[in-house]
Parts: structure tokens; C-alpha cells; sequence
């Protein structure tokens, strides 16, 4: 059993290597992928941060003292804008980051209540981070201020007016800030996905070519069984999928000195898990079409789009919460949160959940994919 | 001692039965028949006996072993030639019959010398660096018994080993199929070469609609004709012979035309002869020659299926 799951994988790999279009598929493409992150997210780091601010709370409020208030911070422009137009900015990119006041906010925060302002960002969780802080610390002091009078408007007034006109300095320190590295990492990583799904439907397509080319009747006719035959596609699945992550993270962290913020190690054993949920995956097209072109066209109908609804292309944030529901249920939007926690400084072992996950995946996808080979009775199928 | 037993065995695809209630042994050093239309059950009986599709019902035993009992020794004695080319076109000639061959467990020294034995067998053995690509038709299909015959199997079974190839290539393959023989292997030969068939099997049996309908040597299988004899009528041009109005004289139970001879099958107790002449002169053909033909298996089958092998 073991000497014909070897003979077969040596098989593989040495067709895998001698096809140059594979080398491009699995290995070039996505370095390219990397370089095309660069290009796009490489100069974003200029050192301003780009707020939009939407105020539906009125000019003259607390949300228009705050929003003042951040103009006036170093290395910080604001710009005031609606709330369609924000959102519109922060999906072009033309700004870093969102703040929606809502209606009542500075009414709500006179009473003592705490009113939740939106912050929005597509540029990872360090910029909406870092605005949050800067808007903590004048709410918290406005807040500071209800509390103290006790509901006695006049009191506040007289408190807030007191604050808000008194100057305040803001000390600033030069740290070294890796949030456009982090992207570059996050769009290459998203990027990756994309490939790593492609090449794993691309191995796992070898079996549907086999089919067709007749060779896989000449194996099944042979003592290998057609279990030992899907392990050994499995395997150099894994292994190909392996070889592309490691080249993919060295390319990125040694050529291109992009720091992911996340350990190599980490990086590359949760990418490594989603590859498994990747092969699952393409095992299961493959394993609910009848022939090779319509293996193809499933793979065209579920990666591309799957890729795009768990945020490979862009982050979800700037989705309809519909959406990023239905990305809950796809393998990518898990591997996209690992990474965004890794890179918030969490460690791999903080993220069981993420990690179970990303394994039921895996598991759920090659057992629907073993059910369904096991029950083609036809010789053009698999057992 | 039998080679293959096939006993009973039915195969349905949901209502329908592609191999009906068959029952068929092929014995040792037989090189075996196996003649049917497309649609016949040939293939699917095929694919049973290769372990490739179950059975619905029935037994299979491959050297007295049950092929469901004992899997792995019926596929180590078997080798497929199919009909398709089942070869990888990235790899080299030896490196394809190094790979199959290594499905059967051969590893090493043996392995070596098996794969470039069958190599030299199939007359490949200055090729073996080479890349199929490179091969005519003839050449691959002989790549293709190669990688079928160098784990040594007891039974061959070789289906349509020369479709669409060079008569040299052709010639070559079947003289292959004599000297796998003479070395000891049974074989199931596939065709829809009728004179192939009728030139090198020493058994034949004629499968329709998923049932053995007839089988025996060739001399049995022709003595089941008694009662229709073959004319075969030469013409210069197939312009105008009116096929049509043959077929309806009195006795004839079919008429066809195939490259300028004209073949007729009628009842043998009719003598038609000088209609059939005359109707070929009203239809101003020119006849060359006039011959009655003996029973061959393309009448054999004609007759028992009523249907032509290429149909």
C-alpha cells in the first residue's frame, strides 16, 4: 500500500515538474501576486492619516468639537464629508479611515451615556485602532465631565466650555509605524489565497485528466486502489500547495523585506491549514462534476467569488453586514481573521476557534468529496 | 484449467441491463473473441473482468479465484490494452512502462529488465528515450501493449488493439498477439475487424444486447449458417446499382454495397442468381465478377444479430 502511494506520488511530482505552465501556476504566480500588493499598497505609508469624518450629529455639538479636535492633531487632515461619500472614500482608498457620528450622539454623552460613534478603516485594524484612542481621549474627558454633573446641563455646559476652549498639548513621539507593510501583507496574503485555491483545483483537475486520458482506467485495473490513488493526489497537493506558501513568505520577507508582523512560523502553519481546507475544497468540485469542463466551470463559479465575499481582494469592512455573514461560512474569511489577529499581536494559540474552524473545513469538505466518489459506480469515475 | 469464468453476471445502469445473465469461460492459452456491436455489453463485461465496474449479480473468477473475494490477485494477473491510449505524453516510452509496471510491485533490477523486455517486445526498444509525441499512431498503440504486458499477466485482454492504424502497425500488433500466446498468455481479443478476428482467435463468442448469443471456434460458429449462402458481385461503379430494388427479390435477406462489391446474403434453398443479374443489367451496372462467397463471421454474425459489426 505505502510502495504504491509513493510510486504514485513520485509519478505526480515528476509530471508536475516537467509541465513549465504548472511552475508558473504554482509558484510564479503568486510571488507576482506579492509584487502587484507592493505596487498597490507599498507607498500608502506616508506618514498623514487621511480621516473622513461623517457628523449627523449637527455643526454646533460635541461631535463637531471632536471632530475638531482630531483635525488638529499632527499628521492627521480631516475632512468633513456625508455618510455615502465617506464610504465611497474609504472603498477608493482616498482615505484611511471613517468616523460616523449618529443623530443625538452629543445628547446622549451630556446624560452620561455612552453613544457608540462608527469607526470605519480598510487599512487593518491599527489605523481604526489609533483613531479610536485619539477620539477615547476627548470623549472620555466629555464623559468625565456628565458624569461629574450629575445631569445638571448647566453644570456641564459651563464644565465643557471651560474644557473644550482650554489648550491642550498633544506630545507627539516618531514610532516606527508597519500598518503599510501590514496591508501589503494582508493584500498578498489575500492573493495567495486566490492561488493557492487555483493550484489545489489545478492538482485536484489531474484526476478528472486522467479520467479522460484513460490512464486512471489502466491504474484501476492495476492492484492500486482508488483510495491509495486520492491520497497520493492529496499528497502532492500538500506538498505543492507547501513548497508555494514557504517560497511565496520567503519571497515576501527576505526579497521584498515586508515584515508580516506575524511570526514565519505562525504565518505558515495557518496558511498551511487552509491549504488542507483548500484541497477539501477542490476535491469536492472535482468529486460533483461529471467531466473536466465542468469541474472547470464549478471552480470558476465558487473561487473567484468566494474570494471576493471573504475579503481576499478587500477588506469586509466596507461590505453590507449581509455579506460579511455569508463570509463567515467560507474557509478564506477565517484564515483573513487569523491573520488580522496575528498581526494585532495575538499568538497562534489564542485562536482555537479560528484554528477548529479552519480544520472542520477541511474535514467537512473531503468527507462530502469521499461520499460522493464512493458512489460513482461508472468507469469514468472513480471507484 | 480455465483462465476466466464468468458466471451468470449481470450488470444494470438503473433499469437498464448492459451484460444480461451472462455466462462464458475462457481456458488457458486460448486467444478468445469477443465480438459485438457498439452497445453490446463487450465494454461493460470488459470493465467487470478488470475489476474497473461490480457486478449487479453473478461471479467473475480469474484463475479459479473470485475477483470480488480476491481483488488485488485477479488485477495482478490481468493486463488491459484499451482501446483508448492510456499513456502519459510527458513521459518517456520507458519511463510510461516503467510507471505501470511498478503498479503491479515490480521495483529494481527486475523491474528494469521487464520494462525494457517489453519494450523490444513491441519493437520500441531504440525508442525508449523518446516522448510519445513524437510517435506515429502504430507506435503508440505498441507503447500501449507495452505498458499492459511487462508485469508478465496471465490473461491479456486487448480491446480494439488496432483501430485507426498503418497496416505495418497493424501487422505488427497482430503478430504480437500470436507470439504473447505462444509464450503462454491467454488473451481476450476485442475487434471489429471481422478477418482479424476470423485470422488469429482460436474461440470466438458473439455478444448482443448484454447476452452470449453464440460461441465456439470459428468452424462452429460457421456451420450456425446453413441456411443462407453470400454472393458477392464486383462492379465498376457503385453509380446506380439500385441497392433498393435488390433487396426485394424474392430470398434476399440483405443487400449492400462496400468499395465496388456489391454483397448479398440470401436463403440458400432460393436460386435467385439470374434475377439478381438481370436487375443489374436493367440498372445498366457493369458487373466485373460474380462469386459465392463460403460462410465467413461477418455472415455469422449478419445472420444471428441481423445487424452488421460496425453498425
Amino acid at each position: 500500500m505505502r510502495n504504491d502511494w509513493l510510486w504514485l506520488v513520485r509519478k505526480n511530482l515528476t509530471l508536475i515538474l516537467r509541465d513549465r505552465k504548472s511552475g508558473l501556476l504554482h509558484l510564479i504566480l503568486p510571488i507576482a501576486g506579492v509584487l502587484l500588493s507592493l505596487l498597490l499598497y507599498g507607498n500608502t505609508n506616508s506618514g498623514t492619516l487621511h480621516i473622513g469624518i461623517a457628523n449627523n450629529d449637527g455643526d454646533v455639538s460635541i461631535a463637531a468639537d471632536a471632530a475638531d479636535y482630531l483635525s488638529r492633531l499632527e499628521k492627521v487632515e480631516v475632512t468633513m464629508l456625508d455618510e455615502a461619500k465617506l464610504k465611497e472614500k474609504i472603498a477608493s482608498r482616498e482615505i484611511d479611515s471613517g468616523v460616523v457620528f449618529p443623530a443625538g450622539f452629543s445628547e446622549k454623552l451630556k446624560h452620561g451615556e455612552a453613544p457608540a460613534a462608527d469607526i470605519v478603516s480598510i487599512r487593518g485594524a491599527q489605523v481604526t485602532a489609533y483613531v479610536g484612542a485619539m477620539l477615547n481621549e476627548y470623549l472620555g474627558n466629555t464623559a468625565a465631565i456628565a458624569q461629574t454633573s450629575a445631569s445638571n446641563p448647566e453644570l456641564f455646559d459651563r464644565l465643557y466650555e471651560d474644557f473644550a476652549h482650554s489648550g491642550y498639548q498633544v506630545s507627539s513621539k516618531t514610532l516606527r509605524d508597519s500598518s503599510g507593510k501590514k496591508d501589503v501583507t494582508y493584500q498578498a496574503i489575500g492573493f495567495l489565497i486566490l492561488f493557492m485555491l487555483t493550484s489545489s483545483y489545478s492538482l485536484t483537475e489531474f484526476m478528472s485528466k486522467e479520467r479522460e486520458n484513460r490512464t486512471f482506467l489502466r491504474m484501476m485495473s492495476s492492484p492500486v486502489s482508488s483510495r491509495i490513488y486520492v491520497l497520493a493526489n492529496v499528497t502532492v497537493n500538500a506538498i505543492v500547495l507547501a513548497v508555494q506558501i514557504v517560497l511565496t513568505l520567503i519571497f515576501m520577507e527576505v526579497v521584498l523585506g515586508i515584515d508580516a508582523g506575524v511570526p514565519f512560523g505562525e504565518l505558515t502553519a495557518i496558511l498551511f491549514l487552509f491549504a488542507l481546507a483548500a484541497i477539501g475544497l477542490s476535491l469536492l468540485i472535482v468529486s460533483f462534476s461529471s467531466s473536466n469542463a465542468a469541474s472547470a466551470a464549478l471552480s470558476n463559479l465558487v473561487i473567484t467569488p468566494t474570494c471576493l465575499l471573504s475579503g481576499c481582494f478587500f477588506p469586509t469592512d466596507i461590505m453590507p453586514d449581509a455579506v460579511r455573514r455569508i463570509s463567515s461560512f467560507l474557509p478564506q474569511r477565517w484564515l483573513l481573521d487569523s491573520l488580522d489577529k496575528l498581526q494585532g499581536g495575538e499568538r497562534l494559540s489564542d485562536l482555537p476557534l479560528n484554528l477548529a474552524i479552519l480544520v472542520a473545513f477541511a474535514a467537512a469538505f473531503a468527507l462530502i468529496a469521499a461520499y460522493r466518489l464512493s458512489r460513482k459506480d461508472n468507469t469514468g469515475q472513480f471507484v | 484449467m480455465n483462465v476466466l469464468d464468468i458466471r451468470n453476471v449481470t450488470k444494470t445502469f438503473g433499469d437498464f441491463a448492459a451484460v444480461d445473465n451472462m455466462s462464458l469461460s475462457v481456458r488457458e492459452g486460448e486467444i478468445f473473441g469477443f465480438l459485438g456491436a457498439n452497445g453490446a455489453g463487450k465494454s461493460t463485461t470488459i470493465h467487470m473482468v478488470s475489476s474497473l465496474l461490480k457486478a449487479t449479480k453473478g461471479d467473475i473468477e480469474i484463475l479459479g479465484k473470485n475477483i470480488a473475494k480476491f481483488p488485488r490477485f485477479a488485477k495482478a494477473n490481468i493486463g488491459i490494452v484499451p482501446q483508448d491510449l492510456a499513456i502519459y505524453e510527458q513521459l518517456t516510452a520507458y519511463e510510461n512502462v516503467r510507471f505501470f509496471a511498478g503498479l503491479y510491485g515490480l521495483r529494481g533490477s527486475l523491474l528494469q529488465e521487464r520494462t525494457e523486455e517489453a519494450l523490444e517486445f513491441v519493437g520500441l526498444g531504440d525508442k525508449a528515450k523518446s516522448f510519445p509525441k513524437s510517435f506515429s499512431g502504430g507506435m503508440k498503440r505498441r507503447l500501449n501493449i507495452a505498458c499492459a504486458i511487462a508485469h508478465r499477466p496471465k490473461l491479456i485482454i486487448m480491446d480494439e488493439p488496432t483501430v485507426g492504424i498503418d497496416p505495418h502497425s497493424r501487422n505488427y500488433i497482430l503478430q504480437s498477439v500470436r507470439k504473447l500466446n505462444e509464450m503462454g498468455c491467454t488473451i481476450i481479443y476485442t475487434s471489429h475487424y471481422m478477418e482479424e478476428v476470423e485470422e488469429i482467435c482460436t474461440r470466438i463468442a458473439i455478444v448482443d444486447h448484454g447476452k452470449i448469443i453464440a460461441e465456439g471456434t470459428k468452424e462452429q460458429l460457421k456451420a450456425i449458417v446453413t441456411d443462407t449462402k453470400e454472393i458477392w458481385i464486383g462492379v465498376r461503379s457503385e453509380e446506380g446499382v439500385g441497392i433498393e430494388a435488390l433487396r426485394s427479390i424474392p430470398g434476399i435477406v440483405s443487400a449492400r454495397i462496400d468499395d465496388g462489391m456489391i454483397k448479398l446474403q440470401s436463403k440458400a434453398e432460393i436460386n435467385n442468381l439470374n434475377e439478381i443479374i438481370q436487375q443489374l443489367i436493367r440498372s445498366r451496372a457493369d458487373i466485373r465478377s460474380v462469386e459465392e462467397q463460403a460462410p465467413n463471421l461477418e455472415s455469422v454474425f449478419l445472420t444471428l444479430t441481423g445487424r452488421n459489426l460496425r453498425d
